[in-house]
C-alpha cells in the first residue's frame, strides 16, 4: 500500500514539475507567442464544464466522445474474440483470415475516412466504423494468442481426467485466454480513444475531437489544447477503471505474478 | 481380432500389459528413430512396479502410451485386455512438471475429474476433501497453487489423479523438481497414500534410491531403443531404510546393470 501511494506521489510530482517548466517556458521564451500558458489552458478546461464550447459544455463533449467510442467497441470487442477464437481453435478460419487480418490491421484509421464516409455517410456511422477497426484487430490477435498459447500437458492433464472437447474448451482454453482477452481489450481501449479525433473530423459538432478540429478552424490554440487535455485525462480514467475490471477477474494471474 | 476367450486369458495376469511393443518418432535432423524396442511388460494389480532407466532412455513415453497420450507404431498396449486408444480416467497421471490448472483453488483441481465426468457436486466435494485430506492438505482447500510449495502441488497432482479413482496410477519422475529433502519426505508420503488405498502403480524415476525405496517390483531399462535389460523384486519391508545393508547391496547390484551415458 505504501508503493502505490510513493508511486502517486511522484507521478504527482512529476506531472507538477512538468507544468512549472510549461508556465516558465511559455513567459519567460517567444514560446508563448505559439503555445497558450499552462493556467490559461487549465482555466479554460475547468470553465468549459460551466460555460458551453459551441453547443455543449465539457462534461457533455466527453459524454458524446465516449458513448462514440463505446459502442463500436464494445462490437469490435465481442467480434475480436470470436474471431480469435476462432482463428485460433481452427486451422482452416486461421489460413483463411490470417492475411486480411495482417494486411488490413497496419492500414492507419485516417486512411478509411474517405471510404467510411462514402459507405457509411457523414453521421455516426463512419465515426463507428473508423473506431470499429482501431480496437477489432488488436482483441482479435491478442485472443488468438491467447488460445495459441494453452499448455499441451494441462491439455493432456485434462483429458487424461476425462475431460471432452467441449470441457476442454471450457475449462481449459477459455481461462487460458482470458487474460490475454484483457490485454487486447486494454490496448484496444487506448487505440479506440486515439482515433476518436480522427472519427470528429468527419462533419461533427460536439465531442471533445470537435474541440481540436474546431479550434484549428477558428484558430483558437487555447480550445485545441483544451481538447488535448479532455482526452488525456478521460483516456487515464477510463485505462484505470479497465485496469481495476482486469485485477479484479483475473486474480490468480495478477497473484502469479 | 482377438477372441474373448483370449481376452479372459489376459486378464487375469496382469492390468496393463505391453505386447511386442516397438515406438519410433520423426526427428526433423535425424528423421526416422527408435524410441522403444521390443518391449514386453506385464503390470500386476495393486503393484508398485517402477521403471527406472537413464536420462533420456524413453521412460516417459512408455508412461504416454499407457496414457494414451501416444500410441505405439507397432505392437500392443492393453488395459485388462483391451488395446489403449485415447486418454481415459482409468489411467491417471501425476506429470513431472505437475500441470496443475493455475486458475482452480486445490479443491477445484482435485474434483475436475469427478466434475467433468458429470458427478454431482455434494459426492465430488466429499470425494475431493476425502483425498486431500489423504495427501495432507487439509487448510489449503481455496489456496492457488502459486501460493504453494513444490512438494504441495504434487501433493494436489496426487490427489487429483487419486480422486479420479483410476485402476492405474501414472507417475512420470513426480518428485524429479524437489529439492532432496522434499524428496525424500515425499517418498514416505507416497508410501503412506499407496497403503492407506491400494493402486496399481507404474513409477518412472532416474533415481536408483527412490526405486529401491519405492518398488515392489523394478524394471531397469536399456538406452535406446528402450526395452528391459534387467528385472528386480524388491521385498524389503515397509517403511524402508535407506542405509539398511540389504537396501544398499540391492542397490549397488542394480547399479552395476544400468548402461552409464553422460
Amino acid at each position: 500500500m505504501a508503493e502505490k501511494q510513493k508511486r502517486v506521489a511522484f507521478g504527482a510530482l512529476g506531472i507538477f514539475i512538468f507544468l512549472c517548466i510549461w508556465y516558465a517556458a511559455t513567459t519567460l521564451t517567444s514560446l508563448g507567442k505559439v503555445m497558450p500558458d499552462p493556467i490559461t489552458v487549465l482555466a479554460g478546461f475547468f470553465t468549459a464544464f460551466v460555460e458551453p464550447i459551441g453547443t455543449h459544455s465539457m462534461i457533455m463533449h466527453i459524454l458524446v466522445s465516449l458513448r462514440r467510442m463505446l459502442i463500436p467497441y464494445f462490437f469490435g470487442g465481442v467480434l475480436g474474440v470470436l474471431v480469435g477464437i476462432l482463428m485460433g481453435w481452427y486451422k482452416l478460419a486461421d489460413a483463411i483470415l490470417m492475411p486480411y487480418i495482417q494486411m488490413i490491421r497496419p492500414i492507419p484509421p485516417i486512411a478509411w475516412i474517405p471510404l467510411s464516409i462514402v459507405w457509411f455517410g457523414f453521421d455516426e456511422g463512419s465515426k463507428y466504423f473508423l473506431i470499429f477497426l482501431a480496437c477489432f484487430f488488436t482483441i482479435a490477435l491478442t485472443t488468438y494468442n491467447g488460445v495459441h498459447s494453452v499448455d499441451e500437458t494441462l491439455v493432456r492433464a485434462a483429458r487424461m481426467l476425462g475431460a471432452k472437447d467441449n470441457q476442454l474448451f471450457t475449462s481449459i482454453v477459455l481461462p487460458t485466454t482470458v487474460p490475454y482477452i484483457f490485454s487486447g481489450l486494454q490496448v484496444a481501449l487506448g487505440s479506440a480513444w486515439a482515433t476518436i479525433v480522427a472519427a470528429e473530423m468527419i462533419r461533427s459538432s460536439e465531442g471533445v475531437g470537435w474541440l481540436i478540429i474546431s479550434g484549428q478552424e477558428v484558430g483558437n490554440m487555447t480550445q485545441i489544447m483544451v481538447g488535448i487535455m479532455a482526452i488525456a485525462l478521460t483516456g487515464l480514467l477510463i485505462t484505470s477503471i479497465m485496469r481495476g475490471v482486469e485485477s479484479k477477474l483475473c486474480a490468480w494471474t495478477v497473484r502469479g505474478k | 481380432m482377438r477372441m474373448d476367450s483370449e481376452r479372459q486369458v489376459s486378464t487375469n495376469d496382469a492390468l496393463i500389459e505391453f505386447r511386442k511393443v516397438d515406438k519410433f518418432f520423426n526427428k526433423p535432423e535425424e528423421g526416422r528413430y527408435q524410441v522403444v524396442g521390443d518391449l514386453n511388460i506385464k503390470v500386476r494389480e495393486n503393484e508398485f512396479l517402477v521403471l527406472f532407466g537413464p536420462g533420456q532412455c524413453g521412460k516417459s513415453t512408455i508412461l504416454n502410451m499407457v496414457a494414451g497420450f501416444e500410441m505405439p507404431s507397432a505392437g500392443e498396449v492393453l488395459c485388462q485386455g483391451k488395446p489403449i486408444e485415447a486418454p481415459g480416467p482409468e489411467r491417471g497421471m501425476v506429470f513431472q512438471n505437475t500441470a496443475l490448472f493455475p486458475w482452480l483453488t486445490v479443491m477445484g483441481n482435485v474434483e475436475y475429474g469427478p466434475k467433468v465426468r458429470g458427478v454431482k457436486k455434494e459426492e465430488r466435494r466429499q470425494k475431493a476433501q476425502h483425498y486431500i485430506d489423504l495427501v495432507g492438505l487439509q487448510g489449503f482447500e481455496n489456496s492457488f497453487p502459486v501460493k504453494l510449495s513444490g512438494g504441495m502441488q504434487q501433493r494436489v497432482g496426487i490427489a487429483r489423479a487419486y480422486c479420479n479413482e483410476p485402476l492405474v496410477m501414472l507417475l512420470d519422475e513426480p518428485f524429479g523438481h524437489l529439492d532432496a529433502q522434499t524428496r525424500y519426505l515425499m517418498q514416505d508420503e507416497l508410501t503412506r497414500i499407496w497403503q492407506a488405498e491400494k493402486r496399481t502403480v507404474i513409477f518412472v524415476t532416474n533415481n536408483i534410491e527412490e526405486a529401491v525405496y519405492l518398488a515392489d517390483r523394478i524394471l531397469v531399462l536399456r538406452n535406446c531403443p528402450t526395452g528391459v535389460k534387467a528385472e528386480y523384486e524388491i521385498t524389503l519391508p515397509r517403511p524402508r531404510n535407506y542405509t539398511d545393508p540389504e537396501f544398499l547391496r540391492l542397490r549397488r547390484e542394480i547399479d552395476s546393470v544400468v548402461d552409464h551415458t553422460l
